[in-house]
């Protein structure tokens, strides 16, 4: 059994639980008999609210796959996953939809964005959707935050992928998500841009409170997260609170030599 | 040769996108084949018969038509006398010569007084049972007619209108009514498409056809062996002289074939003319697919050019997938083609023609035009998209694929639009003004011409501004799916306004053709309203004479103040100025004619037209051949003599009944015309005493109703309604035709959004990834489909409406003065669009809410 679960405790805002999501026992295959193929192999991980988590891991690890199945995407071929005390595993798919578009923001790696729609329409689509009206406040505050304030009625073609991603950031959190799930955000982005936007996620969870998920292969990125999951073969192998760079990749290269050598 | 692989293997991996255009390759195919094999089937039909059914050669009286027709305008047939059958005889090469009679100006009813003539429009033959016909047909059951109370009847009439032996038959003529029983019943050897035939006994023929003994119709004669039948006709007229008329079987079966043809080759064309519409609307939906299908493999065009290919290969690797696509859409039309035709067939079985798949004719170049028509216009469709895939950059292959870089309708494009619209509205503005009809049609075809094709060049740019004002009406109840929905539509105007257009050519000609067809019922009401000032109307309902009998029976009709009769006699013109015009018609009328239908004249008193040896011509004749009041015209009456009548008034040609008619009295044409050969009455008149209309309406529907069921009698309002049911039937069939290309256009509709959802994937997927639900998402597809249609339904009544009324305008000149906008069908056909873009959103709804999300996101 692998496990990343913490002791829960009751955080101190809205009588919600401590942990925003969490997974019990979690397998995920692909395929039956011979060619079955496991890429998660009986998970439990909680995610603690309010709280920077990277999950990390070499290629098929399941990493992806761990997110898709904590945000709803996917299904899971056994086990439970629960957003805050909604078991989602087993809903349907229009309780799910109606989860991702009221509970979860996203944040893909690339195309993020509707073509059709400019920069602001974009950030508001998930409320929109719901029939919300945004909170004029909040969303001022957003999309300051990401500092879009004089691209808001730009198309996506006619921003940087930079600029690009911090639109997506800003959609993610305008509609104030219980939960962030994003998939190697940064991974198309150089290193400043890069950067920029792994800082307002930062700043999102530190000023604003938010709970971020996010998968990634960089040992930067997944050093602005609090807490570092690895995945190897679908399972948890290892966790690192408050990483930094170094220790991140340090613990990579031990994975790899690990998996060379056995 | 890799060329013709990966064209291939593009076309097999990418088949369920071709699916679509394949179809409408297919339907429009399918059609051109279907028109031409019954057409010749019909055709196969008909010769078959005629072959079969005249003799070696055959006799008749000069003046019966070349195809044999034994009518005439009298009521009787012409006859030739029983004293030639002697000579006949006695002619070289001649084995059998027999006398026969026949009739299709006949009526004949059963014991309830129903018509037994086919509602095809087929005629109605009554005539001799003779050997020529005892060769052809093959007694089914009872025997043949014998004496004046037995009468024979064909098989497919016996069973049509359940007649037994023994049942009462009326057969009405010119002469009287005959009643016999059903003696008989006999099949046709081959197969007999409709008319529907009563045998009398030779006697009983004549007295019943002609009121007269030793007369035929025509004789029938045999050749001696090893006679050919030219060699018999010459020895006949040799024998004869050249006061008969005497045809071999050839020439009667070629002269009846061409009347048959003349028919079928409206039929034909129109119906060709229907299958180019659908071809055309077919060519924006190949167009978008491989428009679309080369967007999205810019990628991968790209790679093939960076590795090597020129610009010539991807050219024609996309041209050879059109050939593939071309190539299969016909073969399978070819094949739908056939079953079409057969389908026409039993179609035409329900409408009593009566044609056997025995008979189905597939000449070869049925399927090699309908190959080649399929296969080329869809090459020429994939033309210009083939020319975009050839200038993919190398490059292209680096770039994240993103949205095509043709999302702006180009400067160039819109010059060569409007110019074209705008010239196109100067033509129609020419032909609406334009004070000759001729002139006027050419301005109109060119103005028809330019502004369609300028429509569609400017569709992607009135796509951007039309949907922006639908979005703003429609699509702003429906929140943010509708704006979705409508900036998916403006994504790519050329894509939606290709679509659009495609259904923007069928709906405008339905708009044109209904405002032209309510413009002339209500034209014609109009008129009817301001000049007809008679009560009742009595018309044969095939447009036949009517028999003296059923007149004297208006005339004594209880309630009538006064009845009419009304007829047509041929006549050779001799005018002042010395002209001789051949082939006129004078309307011969009783002087209440005047009354009863108020023709404005420029010159004289019409009343005085029906004097004694006086007339009236139009005014258009009038001035072409100088004449005046008083003038004198020769009227060389073709049934009698000349005579020489003097011109009492000129009528007005600004009129719409009978417009170009000459006027003269019955009296005056009867002094000219003997009795015997005097036409019969087309149309009769009647009109009630003050007050008493509605009791001489019932009682003159009954004398007629009893005894001359063939016609009918219509008020007013009756006749107008009946006007506007013809119209109305005309329209109907139009529509039906033009469905093919609405269908078509459907089909493109449907294509458009399946690709688009295809296209756009990703967005679904993240769309769906950020919480739209299932349904939103369908709702987005549909009212996207929604827009399109509409917006095609928007221009293609617009444009209709204009020619519509363009050519109301133009056709004023030949009467049709008041412009009638049908709204109820214009609004009709634009809320059915819409319903019709729901429609067509169904299945690429359907799909695009079954795509798995993760699958969506993750596709490249």
């Amino acid at each position: 059994m692998t496990s990343a679960v913490t002791i829960p405790r009751h955080g101190g805002t809205g009588g919600r639980t401590a942990v925003a999501a969490r997974a019990r026992q979690v397998v995920k295959a692909y395929g039956s008999g011979e060619t079955r193929v496991v890429a998660l192999d009986h998970v439990d991980v909680d995610i603690v609210r309010g709280q920077f988590t990277a999950i990390m891991g070499p290629s098929g690890s399941g990493k992806s796959t761990l997110m898709h199945c904590l945000a709803g995407l996917d299904t899971v071929t056994g086990g439970q996953i629960y957003l805050d005390d909604t078991e989602i595993t087993g809903l349907k798919d229009k309780k799910l939809t109606q989860l991702r578009r009221d509970r979860i923001g996203f944040i893909f790696q690339a195309f993020n964005l509707l073509p059709t729609l400019n920069a602001i329409e974009n950030i508001t689509l998930p409320m929109d959707i719901a029939g919300r009206k945004p909170d004029r406040a909040w969303l001022d505050r957003v999309v300051e935050t990401v500092g879009l304030a004089g691209r808001l009625k730009h198309r996506p073609t006619q921003l940087s992928g930079g600029q690009q991603q911090r639109v997506a950031v800003a959609r993610a959190l305008a509609a104030r998500p219980e939960i962030i799930f994003g998939d190697e955000p940064t991974g198309n982005l150089d290193s400043r841009a890069g950067a920029e936007v792994l800082g307002f996620l930062r700043r999102s969870v530190d000023e604003l409170g938010q709970t971020i998920v996010m998968v990634t292969h960089d040992p930067v990125a997944a050093s602005y997260a609090d807490r570092v999951l690895y995945l190897a073969d679908g399972r948890i192998v290892d966790e690192m609170h408050q990483p930094t760079a170094d220790q991140v990749l340090d613990r990579m290269k031990d994975f790899d030599a690990r998996g060379r050598t056995s | 040769m890799t060329v013709l692989k990966t064209s291939l293997r593009n076309f097999l991996a990418h088949k369920g996108r071709m699916a679509l255009s394949a179809t409408a390759v297919l339907l429009s195919v399918a059609f051109v084949c279907g028109t031409l094999v019954f057409t010749d089937t019909m055709n196969t039909t008909f010769d078959k018969l005629f072959q079969a059914t005249s003799s070696d050669v055959t006799v008749s009286a000069k003046g019966s038509s070349d195809s044999g027709e034994t009518t005439s305008r009298t009521g009787k047939p012409p006859v030739v006398p029983a004293s030639v059958l002697g000579r006949i005889r006695g002619a070289e090469g001649v084995r059998s010569a027999e006398g026969t009679v026949f009739s299709t100006s006949a009526t004949v009813v059963d014991a309830d007084k129903d018509k037994l003539s086919p509602s095809s429009g087929a005629p109605t033959i009554v005539g001799s049972w003779n050997g020529n016909d005892a060769r052809t047909m093959e007694i089914t059951s009872g025997t043949a007619p014998k004496g004046p109370d037995q009468v024979m009847v064909d098989a497919d009439t016996a069973d049509k209108h359940d007649l037994k032996l023994g049942d009462e038959i009326g057969v009405i003529t010119a002469v009287g009514t005959h009643h016999a029983r059903v003696s008989g019943v006999a099949a046709f050897k081959v197969t007999n498409p409709g008319a529907a035939i009563f045998y009398l006994d030779k006697k009983t023929a004549q007295r019943t056809l002609v009121g007269a003994t030793g007369v035929y119709t025509n004789v029938n004669v045999t050749a001696a062996k090893g006679v050919t039948d030219e060699q018999l006709k010459k020895n006949v007229v040799a024998a004869l002289g050249h006061g008969y008329k005497v045809q071999t079987a050839k020439e009667v079966a070629e002269a009846n074939q061409k009347d048959v043809q003349s028919i079928l080759n409206v039929m034909k064309y129109a119906m060709l003319g229907f299958a180019g519409i659908a071809f055309l609307v077919g060519i924006f939906l190949i167009i978008n697919t491989f428009s679309m299908l080369v967007a999205q493999r810019t990628r991968e065009i790209g790679l093939m050019r960076a590795i090597g290919s020129s610009r010539k290969q991807i050219n024609r690797s996309v041209l050879v997938e059109a050939l593939l696509l071309g190539v299969l859409g016909s073969v399978l039309g070819v094949g739908a083609g056939v079953g079409i035709a057969i389908g026409l067939m039993k179609l035409m079985g329900l409408m009593d023609m009566h044609l056997s798949t025995d008979d189905l004719t597939v000449a070869w170049t049925t399927p090699a035009l309908g190959l080649l028509l399929g296969v080329v216009v869809t090459v020429l469709a994939a033309y210009l998209p083939a020319r975009r895939a050839g200038k993919v950059s190398p490059m292209a292959a680096l770039r994240d694929a993103g949205a095509p870089a043709d999302a702006r309708a180009g400067a160039v494009r819109a010059v060569i639009g409007l110019l074209l619209t705008a010239a196109g509205g100067g033509s129609l503005y020419a032909a609406a003004g334009a004070d000759e009809a001729k002139a006027g049609s050419g301005w109109l075809g060119l103005g028809v011409l330019l502004t369609l094709i300028g429509f569609v060049v400017i569709g992607p740019l009135l796509a951007a501004g039309l949907v922006r004002v639908l979005g703003a009406v429609i699509l702003r109840i429906f929140g943010p799916v509708g704006r979705m929905a409508e900036r998916n539509a403006l994504r790519n105007p050329r894509r939606t306004g290709a679509t659009g257009a495609a259904l923007m050519i069928g709906l405008a000609l339905v708009a044109c053709l209904s405002v032209v067809g309510s413009s002339m019922v209500a034209s014609a009401t109009d008129q009817l309203d301001k000049t007809v000032g008679t009560d009742f109307i009595v018309q044969d309902d095939n447009g036949k004479e009517i028999v003296p009998q059923a007149v004297e029976a208006i005339k004594k009709t209880p309630g009538l103040e006064r009845v009419t009769e009304y007829r047509l006699l041929d006549a050779t013109l001799t005018t002042p100025d010395g002209t001789v015009s051949k082939g006129e018609s004078i309307n011969a009328a009783d002087p209440t004619y005047a009354q009863d239908l108020r023709t404005k004249t420029v010159a004289g008193d019409l009343a005085d037209a029906y004097k004694p040896d006086s007339m009236s011509v139009f005014e258009g004749f009038a001035g072409k051949h100088g004449i005046k009041l008083g003038s004198t015209v020769a009227v060389d009456f073709a049934d009698g003599r000349t005579a020489r009548l003097t011109v009492r008034a000129i009528t007005s040609d600004d009129v719409v009944i009978d417009k170009g008619a000459m006027y003269t009295s019955i009296a005056t044409a009867a002094r000219y015309v003997p009795a015997d050969r005097m036409p019969l009455d087309d149309l009769v008149f009647a009109t009630a005493a003050d007050g008493r209309e509605a009791g001489a309406y019932k009682a003159l529907k009954a004398a007629l109703h009893d005894d001359f069921p063939q016609y009918t009698v219509r008020d007013q309002t009756d006749y107008k309604q009946a006007l506007k049911d013809q119209i109305g039937q005309l329209l109907n069939m139009i529509y039906g035709l033009l469905a093919l290309a609405i269908i078509v256009a459907v089909l493109g509709v449907v294509n458009t959004l399946a690709l688009s959802v295809v296209e756009r994937t990703r967005e679904i997927g993240l769309m769906r990834a950020i919480g739209l639900s299932r349904r939103q998402l369908r709702r987005m597809i549909r009212l996207e489909s929604v827009v399109i249609a509409v917006f095609g339904a928007l221009l293609g009544l617009g444009l209709g409406m204009g020619w519509g009324a363009t050519a109301q305008k133009l056709l004023a000149l030949e009467g049709l003065k008041v412009l009638e906008i049908p709204w109820p069908t214009i609004t009709g056909v634009f809320i059915g669009s819409a319903f019709v873009g729901l429609f067509a959103a169904l299945v690429p709804a359907f799909r695009a809410g079954r795509m798995n999300v993760l699958n969506a996101i993750a596709t490249d």
